[in-house]
């Protein structure tokens, strides 16, 4: 009685992309560290190229998961990646350079146990299962770290917990002004879970193409990185802040035009309407 | 949408005793690394995994009717476990977070009732939609009686369905679960949050009131993560959708507890060890 879940062969291999999607993401998050050593803010946007880079990734694993139909929608595993994944990258923001590294080990490590109980404990029985949560996590982790680091220029900690404002002529340790304390990683959170499943449920079905559904996850990852440069105008210059605007508008930009002309390629007809002429007389 | 409605015959209440056995063994090492580690933390790491099993045993109450049910060709909730679990879990969430200077007791049935109100609410108006919107009658297609009222359920069931709209017995089911929900999901805010207080203030150098923020809010995005965690295990475990306490799929969730209190475990473990692990790099 249910809707089929079908998921069209060919494009590129999975695993092709979850290479790409690894290291693109690893070296996006780990040009931020550019900050730190030229001593400015103008590389934090790096880190959100890093995410999007892991969502596309990630939007391959949900769909190779999600063809074995879960049975509990497409958005639940974005929900489960970013679930597990927030509480990796918080563990591993502690590492200091080697954050982005351990929030992917341990990602994987976290989603490899959940996938476990998912497919035993709870007798999934899925082949991909726990393969397919051990990258969701991962993918979690990343794009989250990616995305703080986009917002305050570093992914280490004590940066995400502390700021230093300016109050009563002086500069004092803020809590309440960063990224975790004023919960701007929440906003990340769900910014993030919605470019991660979006791809997928919204193109799945019979005439699903693999570079539809990709480009329509990188466009929702622009989206969302638009978002956290905004967040960024609290913690950096206005310089660094005006390089990440305009790459998340050109990056999204760029994929909704590729998107709309997959669209079109894969339409059986594409009909552009025109607005309700009002009718005189009434 | 996608494969909403358990299709074909799903895996009935068959256990697994090796992987439940590992599951245990796992939950064990994390409880025990916690005791080496951060001896202070054993209480609250308990309380989280109780927290967490509420949550997953509560999920099992709630009407999830998913896909079918918006069709109007299934019973329950016309939506997925996530997004009920996002809207009425961390309603309850939030108004424990609220109440937490009351102390445990209070905190926690402020986030049951905070739960239970929400569900309570979102039944009532799925009803009313269902009723008035979509003209459907509220009839089972797991039972021939309601449970709790006695009505019989056939006569108003239309041929070809599962049932529809939100019979009685659903409706006490989704409060029940919005109960258990907010309740569990307050219980792990209200013990990260006592262990942050604990550990913070020496972390940073700073005093209990200036990390306040820093405590609560991470206190809430891992009790936020690990609800959605084990709202999304338990949804695996009934296969997206379910009637509500009534429905056979019910009987399956010792295996959710089971797997509830693994997850909780470990989560529980990492979000602990981000206070515990301090490199000073």
């Amino acid at each position: 009685m249910t809707a089929q879940i079908t998921v069209t062969e060919g494009g590129i291999p999975h695993n092709t992309l979850m290479i790409y999607g690894l290291i693109g993401s690893l070296i996006g998050i780990y040009l931020t560290y550019l900050n730190t050593v030229t001593g400015t803010q103008l590389f934090s946007f790096f880190g959100g190229l890093g995410a999007v880079a892991a969502l596309i990734w990630g939007s391959s694993t949900i769909k190779r998961l999600c063809s074995y139909g879960i049975g509990t929608g497409v958005p639940s595993a974005g929900m489960l990646a970013f679930g597990s994944g927030v509480i990796a990258m918080l563990l591993a923001t502690k590492f200091g350079i080697a954050s982005p590294i351990v929030a992917l080990v341990l990602g994987l490590v976290i989603g490899a146990i959940l996938g476990y109980i998912a497919n035993n404990i709870l007798a999934m029985k899925i082949p991909v299962m726990i393969q397919s949560i051990a990258e969701l996590a991962a993918v979690g982790a990343l794009v989250m770290i990616g995305f703080s680091a986009m917002a305050t220029g570093s992914f280490t900690f004590s940066p995400l917990s502390v700021v230093q404002v300016a109050a009563a002529g002086g500069v004092v340790n803020s809590f309440a002004a960063s990224l975790i304390g004023g919960g701007i990683l929440a906003a990340i959170f769900m910014l993030g879970a919605m470019a991660l499943q979006h791809g997928f449920n919204a193109c799945l079905g019979p005439s699903e193409k693999q570079d539809r559904t990709l480009m329509l996850t990188a466009e929702v990852g622009f989206l969302s990185m638009i978002m956290v440069a905004i967040f960024s105008f609290a913690y950096l210059g206005t310089y660094a802040l005006i390089i990440s605007i305009v790459v998340s508008a050109a990056g999204w930009y760029y994929t909704y035009a590729k998107y709309i002309a997959l669209s079109k390629r894969d339409a059986a007809a594409w009909l552009d309407s025109k607005p309700i002429v009002e009718a005189e007389g009434h | 949408m996608s494969a909403l409605g358990g299709s074909g015959p799903a895996p009935g209440g068959a256990m697994n005793p090796v992987a439940m056995l590992v599951g245990f063994v796992l939950a064990v090492i994390f409880l025990a690394v916690i005791f080496v580690l951060a001896p202070a933390a054993l209480i609250p790491l308990i309380g989280i995994i109780v927290g967490g099993v509420l949550i997953g045993f509560g999920v099992h109450f709630v009407p999830v009717g998913g896909a079918p049910a918006a069709m109007g060709q299934a019973p329950g909730i016309a939506t997925g476990v996530a997004m009920l679990a996002a809207g009425a879990g961390l309603a309850g969430l939030f108004g424990g977070a609220w109440a937490a200077g009351q102390g445990l007791v209070v905190a926690t049935v402020t986030g049951a009732v905070g739960g239970g109100l929400m569900m309570a609410i979102t039944c009532m108006m799925v009803n009313v939609i269902y009723v008035f919107g979509m003209g459907i009658p509220a009839a089972s297609g797991k039972v021939t009686k309601d449970p709790l009222t006695g009505d019989t359920q056939a006569e108003y069931k239309s041929q070809g369905t599962e049932g529809h709209g939100l019979p009685f017995i659903s409706f006490v089911g989704g409060v029940i679960g919005g109960l258990f929900g907010g309740a569990g999901g307050t219980l792990i805010y209200l013990e990260l949050l006592g262990v942050y207080e604990q550990y913070l203030p020496s972390l940073f150098n700073a005093t209990a009131a200036q990390i306040m923020p820093v405590a609560v809010s991470l206190a809430g995005i891992f009790a936020i993560g690990m609800f959605l965690v084990n709202a999304v295990l338990a949804a695996y475990n009934i296969t997206g959708t379910i009637e509500g306490p009534h429905d056979p799929k019910f009987k399956r969730f010792p295996r959710a507890i089971v797997a509830s209190l693994v997850a909780s475990a470990l989560c529980g473990l990492v979000a602990i060890l981000i206070v515990v692990v301090n490199l000073n790099i």
